[in-house]
């Protein structure tokens, strides 16, 4: 028994000493772990998927791709397996800002670079908000950012919609979860860019739908029994926007037999499902989150950072809201031919 | 004699009085409730939810449940609508539907019946199982442009939507199996008592496994229905619809001590709570406050539904002991 005790505290010395000495033989590629809000989201495996891509184009990167699967304690548990695995830079996906961000400041504590993105975790998500507008919107301190704008992307529909909705329409509004960054966003910018210039138009319903497709066509469906003709499906996402317009797919009232629709529709996303909708005129024009964007920024600015020719608090970019629409759809569903979202047998 | 005659009917019909009261009430609420499109709007709506609510009962009347059947619909669904964009033939898109579904419960079933392992834990595990797999499958991404399999969502025969037919076929099925064959009486004997149904010579084991066979083709039907309606193979589709089974039936009055449910009950129950659900989307009513009306409804239907059975039970071993004197 005490031979016993005496080789395991040789070993558990030899591997206290070792460990560090090990660790620092070991000068390989520097670790990244990029922290995904979930799984089972459309766009956030769409970034992963894109990550991994713009991380094998770095032969000094090693990424790792975790995820809080939409779960704020899960999240909470990965960002503290980042410190304990002393990673060299992180990026997050946050899920909920306000319940990331001590975990988000902890990381940066530790002295590990920290980048938040898609969205942005701000200084009034680990502070409360002021009113002050340029300390509430400020980047969290001691973290970077690569992010989209969520209100240049929703003002894309929303003032294209101020010239094509018509007078005195009536409309119904889908929103995405509630607290979530960019759901409110967005429905912030259709305040400023339409309802408060466009006052003769009517909100018929509004309900959350939280991005998802099966919600919104159940909304739908019921709303159109309302007795009332909806003249425009105003949707924070393209998934949403599918699900209302399957909803009326079958019903003549707002599809003509030739394929014609009676209603215009907008999203926000430019999904491969927004852009096959545009292509078949049921959406009116949607604006283009680019993963494969926004994933090639970040592991430019984890490059840099990582030789050392940035400081990580100085990485801060937002990736352009181009407008897709029937005009230039073809462009775009050729980034989803291209990462085999789409095939040609579906155009 | 009147009385205990009114309370006989009270006991057996409760559910359908709560039903029918909330059909006044929502015709009262709103003048487009009562509309053929929006009834027909309810019963396409519903039609995944009864399929699960048929497979919840089956397996709660026998004392087990299942909560990995949302995410079983979605790995059936996806795998059916991949095989049919690859194949273009329906029918095998629907069988394999309907393997996946089963393989994944014959899996539960294993755990259930060989390996005495709680219901409750193994389709815990498969829940994840399916989901995963689901997601790895497609790489979170949605399949899109299903072309003719959407008919089996969204076709109409006549007036009436094919799903509502296909849900029509499989309650005569269910009714059916549980009150004419052998196989309905021993799954309301083994959640009665277990014990019991075993010594009196009742196979359990084999009827669990039939059972969760069954609740595996319910559960690749629904997948199918489910990816047709939305016109997407959605691998995180039906998230937390094991619970919209699991209320049906309850709501419905299936018992979670085993041995009661009825498949015209869990009807009445899918109902209820669509109509719940309906009148307060077409009149308005904010989704935080909707919530919190379906809760409270849910609660009060069924406490009502529990009550007037006591009630009646009470009053039968009263009779007996009066009778004794």
């Amino acid at each position: 028994m005490k031979n016993w005790k005496a080789l395991s505290a040789v070993v558990l010395s030899a591997a206290m000493v070792l460990a560090p000495v090990t660790a620092l033989a070991e000068e390989g590629p520097y670790r990244v772990c990029f922290v995904a809000r979930a799984s089972a989201d459309t766009f956030a495996a769409w970034l992963t998927s894109e990550m991994q891509k713009a991380a094998e184009e770095y032969d000094d990167i090693e990424l790792t791709c975790v995820s809080g699967e939409a779960d704020d304690a899960e999240m909470a548990k990965q960002l503290e397996n980042c410190i304990t695995k002393q990673y060299d830079y992180v990026i997050v996906q946050s899920n909920n800002n306000a319940a990331q961000a001590p975990y988000v400041k902890a990381i940066a504590d530790a002295g590990i670079p920290v980048v938040t993105t898609n969205p942005t975790t701000h200084q009034a998500d680990l502070d409360g908000e002021t009113g002050d507008p340029e300390v509430d919107n400020a980047v969290m301190e001691g973290t970077g950012t690569v992010d989209a704008d969520p209100v240049a992307q929703a003002a894309v529909g929303a003032q294209r919609a101020v010239e094509e909705v018509p007078e005195n329409a009536n409309v119904v509004v889908f929103r995405g979860p509630s607290g979530n960054y960019h759901a409110e966003k967005r429905r912030e910018a259709w305040d400023t860019y339409f309802f408060d210039v466009r006052d003769d138009v009517t909100i018929l319903y509004e309900d959350y739908a939280n991005w998802n497709n099966d919600e919104a066509m159940a909304l739908m469906e019921t709303w159109v029994q309302g007795g009332t003709h909806i003249d425009a499906i105003i949707s924070m996402n393209d998934n949403m926007a599918a699900g209302a317009i399957e909803a009326v797919r079958n019903n003549t009232d707002y599809i003509a037999e030739d394929g014609t629709p009676s209603f215009l529709a907008y999203g926000v996303d430019g999904t491969a499902q927004g852009c096959l909708l545009i292509k078949e005129g049921l959406l009116t024009a949607t604006a283009l989150q680019d993963a494969g964007e926004i994933a090639a920024l970040n592991m430019s600015y984890a490059e840099k950072v990582l030789h050392g020719e940035m400081d990580y608090t100085e990485v801060n970019d937002y990736v352009d809201a181009p407008e897709i629409n029937a005009d230039n759809v073809d462009e775009f569903i050729q980034i989803y031919v291209a990462n085999g979202e789409i095939s040609e047998s579906d155009l | 004699m009147k009385s205990s005659k009114a309370s006989t009917y009270l006991q057996r019909f409760s559910i359908y009085i709560v039903l029918i009261a909330m059909f006044v009430a929502c015709s009262l609420l709103s003048p487009y409730f009562l509309s053929a499109n929006n009834l027909m709007n309810v019963a396409r709506q519903l039609c995944v939810g009864i399929l699960l609510a048929y497979a919840e009962m089956i397996l709660i009347v026998s004392g087990f449940l299942d909560l990995s059947i949302g995410s079983v619909l979605a790995l059936a669904g996806v795998l059916s609508v991949s095989t049919f964009k690859s194949t273009h033939s329906m029918l095998l898109a629907l069988v394999v539907a309907f393997a996946v579904g089963v393989a994944c419960n014959m899996i539960n079933a294993v755990f259930v019946a060989q390996f005495d392992v709680p219901a409750f834990i193994a389709t815990l595990g498969m829940q994840q199982v399916a989901r995963g797999i689901a997601l790895y499958y497609t790489g979170g991404a949605n399949i899109l442009q299903l072309g003719k399999y959407v008919k089996l969502g969204q076709g109409m025969v006549g007036k009436v939507p094919v799903p509502v037919i296909i849900v029509l076929c499989i309650t005569v099925v269910v009714w059916y199996l549980f009150n004419h064959t052998r196989y309905g009486r021993n799954l309301y004997a083994i959640g009665g008592n277990r014990k019991a149904a075993e010594a009196s010579g009742i196979d359990t084991r084999k009827n669990i496994f039939i059972s969760y066979a069954i609740v595996g083709v319910l559960a690749g039907l629904a997948g199918a229905i489910f990816m047709a309606r939305n016109n997407s193979g959605i691998p995180n589709g039906a998230v937390g619809y094991e619970m919209t089974g699991l209320t049906a039936a309850i709501v419905g009055g299936t018992s979670f001590s085993g041995g009661v449910g009825t498949v015209m009950g869990t009807v009445a129950g899918a109902f209820i709570i669509g109509f719940l659900e309906n009148i307060m989307n077409l009149i308005g009513v904010n989704s935080y406050i909707q919530s919190i009306i379906e809760g409270a409804i849910i609660v009060l239907a069924v406490a009502f539904d529990i009550r007037s059975k006591n009630r009646k039970t009470t009053k039968q071993i009263m009779a007996v002991k009066d009778e004794k004197k």
